[in-house]
This record gives C-alpha cells, structure tokens and sequence, in this order.
C-alpha cells in the first residue's frame, strides 16, 4: 500500500491523454512464471492434438512437473529481484510482482510439482488418458498466480473463473462413476452462481469508488471518508461471499464435502490445495490491503465466518466414517485457521495466514493422494476399515499418512504445529481471543478424528474398533451385488471363494466379521494374506508423497526459511 | 440524475425508441416463461435480448450492443438451442411442481423484497467516486475507440487472460461431451449406441443416452460461464461510462 | 441523441425484412395448392417406410460444432475494438492480437483432434444386415393408382 497515492497519480495522467495512446510497458520478465504455464499448457494442447498415435499419461506428468519446476525457479528469481529493488507493477498497473505475489506464485509452483506426480499414477489405473488432467491443472493454477498478483478487480475476477473453471472440468474427470458427474454439475452450478455475486460485488465496488484498479481504490479511500457507504458495505460483502465459496467457509460450504468426494481423488487434492491458494490469496489481498480503512466493517463479518468454519468443519468431520468425507469436511476446518490471519488483519496474521496456505496445500495433496491410493481400482471404498492394519500390509505409505495426518492435526515437528500456532497467536495478539480459544477447541476436536485414522492404521486387526460394526454391514453390503450370499452369517465364518476378484470382495467382510468375533490373531493374519486388496504404488506417486512428507516434516523442525519468508512477504506488500 | 430529469432530456424519438425496446425486452421475457416448447422460448430470449441490444444502443454504448447481438443473440442462444436439441425437444418438464415446499411464497416474498429495494436505491443519493478510468462518455472520439483504448492499455492483461478462458472453454466441452469408456467424443447418434459399445457400465441403451444428457447440460452451462466472462472482460471498459 | 439517426438504415432494414418474410407466407397461404396425402406428410417423402420413428435428441458431438462457433465469435467481438483504434496501436496492437489469436487457435487444433470436424461414415460396430420382413413390397409405399397403402 505504500506510494499508491503516488501510483494513482501516475495511472490519472496516462489515462487523461485519451487522444494518443500510452502503450502499457510489459516487463516480461515479472510475468514469466503465468507465462510458463499458459505457453506450456498450450504446447501440451497442440502436442496431445498434433501426435499421431496417444501419448502416455506419463509424457504429460514429467512435462506439468517439468513446466511447474520452471515456473518454481523463476518465481525464486523474481523473489531475489523483489528483495533486492523492491516490488514492482507491470502492465499498466494490473499486476503486482511484490513479496505476496511471490508467496504465493511459489506456493502454487510447488502444488503443480507435486499434483501431476500424484495423480498419474491414478489416471492409468483409471485409463483416463488424454492430456485433460494436467492442461486443466495448468490453466487452474495460472488462474490462481493470476489471482495473487492482480491488482485490478476485473483481474481477480478473471483469475477466479480461470482458476475455477478448469476445477469444476476436474471434478467430472472421471465418466465411469457417476458421482463425478454429479460433482462437476454440483460445484459448477454452485460456483456459476457465486462467480455472478463477485461479478456484483465488483461492480457495486466500482460504483462506489470509481476504480477497479485496487492501489486507485485503496488512495481513493484513504483520501475521501465516504460518508453514505452504502454501495460501497454492500460491494465488500459480495465480494466477501465470493470469496468464501471459494475457500469453503461456512456457510457457503454446502458444495464442499459432495464435490470432494466424487471428484477424483487426485483431483480433490488439487482442487482443496489450489482452490484455497488462489482465493486465499485475493482474499487477503483485497481486504487486508485494498481496505483497511473498512476494517471495522468487514472484520466482525470475518469473525463470524471463521468462527462457524471452525466448529462445522471439526465436528460434522467427527461423525464421517469415510475417510475422504472426513477430509473435505476437514478441509473446511483448515479454511478456518486461514480466516483467524484475515480477522486478525495485522501483518502477523497475514504472515500466519501465507505460512498455513503454504504448508496446507502440500499436506492435503498428500493426504488425498493416500485415500486414492487405498481406496482401490474405481474408487470402491473410502471408508475407515479399509484404513484399518495399514501400517502392516504398507508400511510406507502408512508411516507418510501418518505424518500428513498429524500435520493437519497440529502435532509438533510437523508444519502443520506451527501454522496453527502462528495463526492463533496472531488472533490472541490482535485481542480476538474468543476466536483464537474457539480455534484451540476445533483443533482439539480436529485431533480426534485425524488420530482415530492413524491409530487404525497402526492398531492389530484384532483389536476392537469402534467402526467395527457399521464397516461390517457396509462390507456385506459392498458383498452382495457381487453374488455373495454369506453362508452361516451368524458364525462369523464365511468361505471366501479362492479366486481372484471375487476374493478381493469377500475379505474385508471376513476381515471385520473376524474382528468382531475377536478370533485368535493369527487365523486373522492367515485371512490377511489371503486377500486384502492390494495397493498399488508407483515410483512417481511415492516420489511425490515423499516430496510431501519431506516438506512437512523439514519445515516442522526447522521452520526458520519459511516463517521468515512468509513475514518479508507481507513486508513488501 | 433522477428520473424525472433524465425524462425532460430526452427527445420524443428517443422516448419513443425506449417505449418499443421495453415493450420487446418484456414480452420476450415472457415468452421466454410462457411458452410451451422449450425452443420457441429460446426464440423469445432473441427478442428479449435484441431489445436489449437498442436499449444500448440508445445509450450510446455501441460496442456493448454489438456484444450482445453478436455472442448473446447469436452465440449463447444458438448454444441454448443446441442444448435443447441434444435433450431432446420434446421433453416435458412439469414446472408447476414445487420442488421444494413453500418455495412458491418464498420466491414471492423475495421478489417483492428486490422491488422495494430497487425503488429504494433509485430515490436515495450515494456517494459515489471519482471520475469513471475511462474518461467521460461525451468526450471525443467513438465509444468503441475508447473501448479499444482501455482494453489494450489499462485491461491489456485481463483482454489476454480471456483467452485463457476460451481454452478452458474447449477443453471442458471435449471431456464432458466424451462419452463414457469410448475415451472419445460421441460420434454415433443416441440410437445405434444399443449394442455397439461393450465397454463400461452405463454406455449402452438409456443410460448412455443420459450420461450424454448430463454432459450436454454440464458443458452448455459451462460455456456460457466463461463466456460470460470474457463478456466482462470485454466490457470492463463499456459499464464505465455512465 | 444524434446518434440513433444512424441507426436509420437498419431500422428500415428490419422493416422491409419483417415485411417480405411476412407477405411470403401470407402470399403461399393464398396461393399454393394444397392436396394432402398421408405419403407427403410422411417425414422422410421418399417412398421408403420407416420402421422407427427419427432420433429425438442429437448426438452431443454437434455441441463442438456449437463450441468452434462460440470461440470464434468471442474471438470476433475482441477484434472489433482492436480494428477500430487499429492505427493507433500500430504494431502494438498486432502482436496483443495474434497472441490471443493463436491461444485460440491452439485450442481449435486440439477441437480438430477430437473429431470436431470428422463427420465422415460412423464406424459400425455391429454389421449391418437386412431383416427378413424388410423386402421391396414391404418398404416401398407405392401411392395413387388405386394401388393404396403398401404398407
């Protein structure tokens, strides 16, 4: 916000010449890491369409990892320039390359890293082929850079639609299940109607103010008390609404848990870690800096948000008994610790707020990756039995969702501990302490569900679990369309059938009947080898898990780098 | 200005233009409600959109008039059409059903709360800011030259963006138009699809015919989003003058 | 308002357009002879019988057509503005608009790949065979010459 009246002053006199035109100057260089994904992505376009037999899923993968990591480096560059000569504005002041943006332009870097790893893997056990995934992950995480670095209203709009868009695609990837249709129609229709409301907001704004251009709004404010503000309340309230449909705050989260549970899996990792980057990002933007001297206006509204995001996202996710319900309603808990830093409205809030979006994305697009690869072929199951003996059948792959979990859980030496703490701390320091006590309580409601996984995963199938019961029914359920009539039910003791798919079937059913009837271990184990549906892992979807894991973990016990990056970047506002 | 002066200001010819555009836009709205098949009330959506269209015009704002008449009345009704076709014209809907209980008094009770509130506004003076970014409406030069002027100086980059949009718009059509397990766009019409396809649940018979009906609504509706939003980008510059 | 004088031309125009499409209906009305039989009103008025009543709903295919109209048409509006302040932009002006050309042409191929424009015969699946019932006596509908109705 510093010099913008300066910068207003600038942008009046260019437009006053309406005669002659001012051509814009376009520093290329500042709008680099936008114009990697966008020309990459339209190389990739023209590969997919202009190559004579189909490319492998996996052609497509190292070539999104290989544009991301480009988009990664240049971003850091930009970084070093922008620490070294201050930030700058670009093409006739609709963008912004400051130390946000650059949070930010990382964050989605490292997201578009590691999403490609994660979901390929996926994509051929689906044969779903076809460039789609990775072109539209690449538009949506444009979108989101562009929402970060915009200083225009219309801008942010646009990258809003940009970032959407293609995640409303990515929800219906998948035309085998029907659930993922239904998802693509859900969040579509939703999100068609809360993009009209921003569209609203944005005008009532610019009504208000005469500007898009959020630094002329912002001088505008800071120069004028607008005395009947009734336009103006009005314009910041859609614009709030927009926002948090966006990032899933209650109560504009009803879409939320149906979307991310019949989209792909990869793809809700996707969706949950870019969707939030993007809109986090102009969210905090456009309110903490564009409108400041509102504050007493929106803040309460905030308050309230964050307030209602925290409890209905920790406790509707208590009762979920399948693991990817469980984690979009959690999802929309993290939302919450994100609008403690917005409420706060200080620069340690903001601070705490980049950090929590950063380390969030990461751990999500982990965790999801996990369910996708447990859940098996077509997405069968979800549910906590299938979770239950984990660590034995797949150590790793246990051991790395234990990690992820108890990040979002808050545990210490994980990422997760400090974002939190960061995050409260900022709200106690701004005097929100109802707020921060309310966010101590959902995480503690939070670590309840978040340890119920990892204690299935580590616990002998033979121990009591409390889903015991329901999971049975649900695997007799899951048994019968498949011609499955379970024999001397009463007994607990069902023949599987030996062969091969109908095997599959029939021994979780064994398993959790086994469990109830508290069977002497070792007959379990027996059943265990016999048939649990395997999990198929492969060199890119551990290498990314692994990039996760590492992040989370090396920045839990020495978050210094990122805690430091995270406060020069609300520094250079 | 308030009403009774913009009244006073205006010509009888430009009165009476206002009169019939309205008179157009209102009986194409209803129409649009009224009619019976669907199609013919795409056709009425012409009506009501191309009133529209001179409303703009009259308010010299060209450039918004060749919008809507180019990509509203051409393009967005054409793709109404299309999606009707795809459904299936002769399907029928049973509108009077309330779907939700009460939802009829609901809609009511908010409609009148939008009309006092519109009535409100009009009588009420808000503040509003400084001069409008692209320079008043009656200064020199064609309102789309200082529409050309805006987008390629101060919205260069959401203009460029737009085009982004246009991607997405492609790409979203191809994977929701692809028929499930074939991995390519339908080419067979609805009925030589029984018995063709081995593949996949739900491919053969009337379930393929309704996962198509799906995907025609999924990307018809999508469409139209993200052309709307490179109508507002295409008319940032135009809402400014006022 | 001045400028509505301009608008003149087309308003006459639509005038004489309205009028033309309404006096040749009108003009068929009153002139055309009218003797229906059930073999004009047939849908297909070619002598062969359908066996099946025509397709209610198109493939959802032909909604790529309706996609390449609608990029292009947006594509169109943007070069309005662009051709009018063309000269002042210079070559400016040129490069912005072939940027955001060739994104859209980029994404015309990859519509071209998927078949967009490929509407040559449908690859059947099934063979096609003739059904027993199905001879010349049976499809053909003979009209007029106290023959009546073959079918």
């Amino acid at each position: 916000m510093i010099g913008s009246a300066h910068l207003a002053g600038v942008v009046g006199a260019r437009l006053v010449a309406a005669s002659g035109i001012t051509i814009p100057h376009i520093d290329y260089t500042a709008i680099l890491p936008e114009l990697i994904l966008l020309g990459g992505m339209l190389l990739l376009l023209a590969a997919a369409a202009l190559s004579p037999r189909p490319l492998p899923t996996e052609a497509y993968a190292t070539a999104t990892v290989g544009l991301a990591t480009a988009s990664l480096v240049t971003s850091l560059v930009l970084w070093r320039d922008v620490t070294d000569r201050g930030p700058l504005t670009t093409v006739a002041h609709s963008i912004d390359v400051d130390g946000f943006a650059l949070f930010f332009l990382v964050t989605i870097s490292c997201i578009l890293v590691v999403a490609p790893m994660l979901g390929a893997g996926y994509l051929r056990r689906e044969r779903i082929s076809g460039p789609e995934y990775y072109v539209l992950a690449l538009i949506s995480g444009s979108g989101a850079m562009f929402m970060a670095s915009a200083n225009d209203l219309v801008l942010v709009f646009l990258g809003l639609e940009i970032l959407s868009i293609p995640l409303y695609v990515l929800a219906g990837l998948d035309h085998r299940r029907e659930a993922s249709g239904e998802a693509a129609m859900k969040y579509f229709v939703l999100g068609a109607f809360s993009s009209a409301i921003f569209v609203y907001g944005i005008a009532l704004t610019y009504g208000a103010t005469g500007s898009t251009n959020l630094a002329e709004i912002g001088a505008f404010l800071a120069r004028n008390v607008v005395t009947s503000d009734g336009v103006l309340i009005g314009g910041l309230g859609l614009l709030l609404v927009g926002f948090a449909f966006k990032v899933a705050a209650v109560p504009f989260h009803m879409w939320t848990p149906d979307v991310y549970q019949g989209a792909p899996t990869p793809a809700t990792g996707f969706m949950a870690a870019m969707a939030k980057a993007g809109g986090f990002a102009a969210l905090l933007r456009v309110f903490v800096s564009t409108f400041p001297s509102l504050r007493s206006s929106w803040q309460p509204v905030v308050f309230v948000l964050a307030a209602l995001t925290l409890l209905v996202g920790a406790v509707v996710a208590v009762v979920q008994s399948d693991v990817k319900r469980m984690l979009s309603y959690s999802s929309i808990n993290h939302a919450g610790f994100v609008l403690l830093g917005l409420q706060a409205a200080t620069a340690r809030g903001v601070a705490g707020s980049l950090y929590y979006v950063f380390t969030y994305g990461l751990v999500v697009l982990g965790s999801f990756a996990v369910v996708s690869l447990v859940g098996g072929s077509g997405e069968d199951r979800h549910d906590l039995a299938r979770f239950r003996g984990l660590g034995r059948r797949q150590p790793v792959i246990a051991t790395a969702f234990a990690v992820l979990l108890l990040a979002q859980a808050g545990a210490p030496f994980t990422t997760g501990f400090f974002a939190k703490l960061y995050v409260v701390e900022a709200a106690a320091a701004a005097h929100s302490y109802l707020l921060a006590a309310i966010a101590m309580g959902s995480a503690a409601i939070a670590a309840f569900f978040y340890l119920r996984v990892v204690f299935l995963m580590f616990s002998d199938a033979g121990a009591a679990a409390p889903a015991g019961e329901g999971a049975t029914a649900r695997a007799v359920e899951a048994a019968r369309p498949a011609g499955i009539e379970p024999a001397g039910a009463a007994g607990g003791s069902w023949v599987p059938e030996p062969s091969g798919a109908v095997a599959t079937m029939v021994a979780p059913v064994t398993r959790s009947a086994a469990a109830d009837a508290r069977s002497v271990s070792s007959g379990v184990v027996a059943l265990d080898v016999s048939g649990e549906p395997p999990v198929a892992t492969s060199p890119w979807i551990l290498a990314g898990l692994g990039i996760c894991v590492a992040v989370t973990v090396v920045f839990g016990v020495w978050p210094q780098p990122l805690v430091e990056f995270a406060h020069q970047a609300t520094l250079l506002f | 200005m308030s009403a009774p002066a913009v009244l006073a200001a205006a010509t009888i010819p430009d009165a009476v233009t206002f009169a019939l555009a309205a008179v157009i836009c209102v009986v194409g709205a209803l129409g649009v409600v009224l009619m019976r098949n669907p199609v013919h009330s795409a056709l009425a959506l012409v009506m009501t959109l191309f009133g529209v269209a001179v409303l703009f015009v009259e308010q010299d704002a060209q450039f918004l008039a060749a919008v809507q008449v180019i990509v509203y009345t051409g393009a967005i009704v054409v793709l109404f059409l299309f999606v009707i076709m795809l459904l299936g014209v002769d399907r029928r809907e049973r509108v009077l059903a309330d779907t939700f209980r009460g939802q009829r008094v609901v809609a009511l009770v908010l409609g009148l709360m939008v009309l006092a509130e519109v009535v409100l506004l009009a009588r009420t003076r808000w503040t509003t800011g400084a001069h409008s970014v692209a320079g008043p409406l009656d200064g020199p030069g064609s309102n789309v030259a200082k529409l050309g002027r805006s987008i390629f100086t101060t919205y260069l980059i959401p203009f460029e963006v737009t085009s982004a949009l246009l991607v997405v718009a492609v790409v979203g059509a191809v994977v929701l138009a692809r028929r499930p397990g074939l991995g390519e766009p339908s080419g067979e019409a609805p009925d030589e699809a029984d018995g063709a396809s081995p593949v996949g649940p739900g491919a053969s018979g009337p379930g393929a015919e309704a996962a198509d009906a799906e995907a025609a609504d999924a990307a018809g509706a999508g469409t139209a989003e993200s052309t709307a939003g490179a109508g507002a980008a295409a008319g940032a510059g135009a809402a400014v003058t006022r | 308002m001045g400028s509505l004088d301009s608008y003149l031309p087309i308003l006459i125009l639509f005038v004489l357009a309205l009028a033309f499409a309404g006096l040749s209906i009108f003009a068929s009305k009153l002139l055309a002879p009218k003797r229906p039989t059930s073999a004009k009103e047939a849908p297909y008025e070619c002598g062969i019988v359908p066996t099946e009543g025509p397709p209610q709903r198109f493939p959802v295919r032909f909604y790529l057509i309706a996609m390449i109209f609608v990029i292009f048409d947006i594509e169109i509006i943007f070069l309005f503005p662009w051709a009018v302040v063309y000269n002042e932009l210079g070559r400016f002006g040129l490069v912005e608009i072939v940027v955001f050309a060739a994104a859209v042409f980029f994404s015309f191929l990859y519509l071209l790949a998927n078949g967009a424009l490929d509407w040559g015969p449908v690859k059947r699946i099934r063979p096609v065979t003739a059904a027993a019932q199905r001879t010349t006596s049976s499809t053909v509908r003979r009209v007029g010459a106290g023959s009546g109705e073959a079918a």
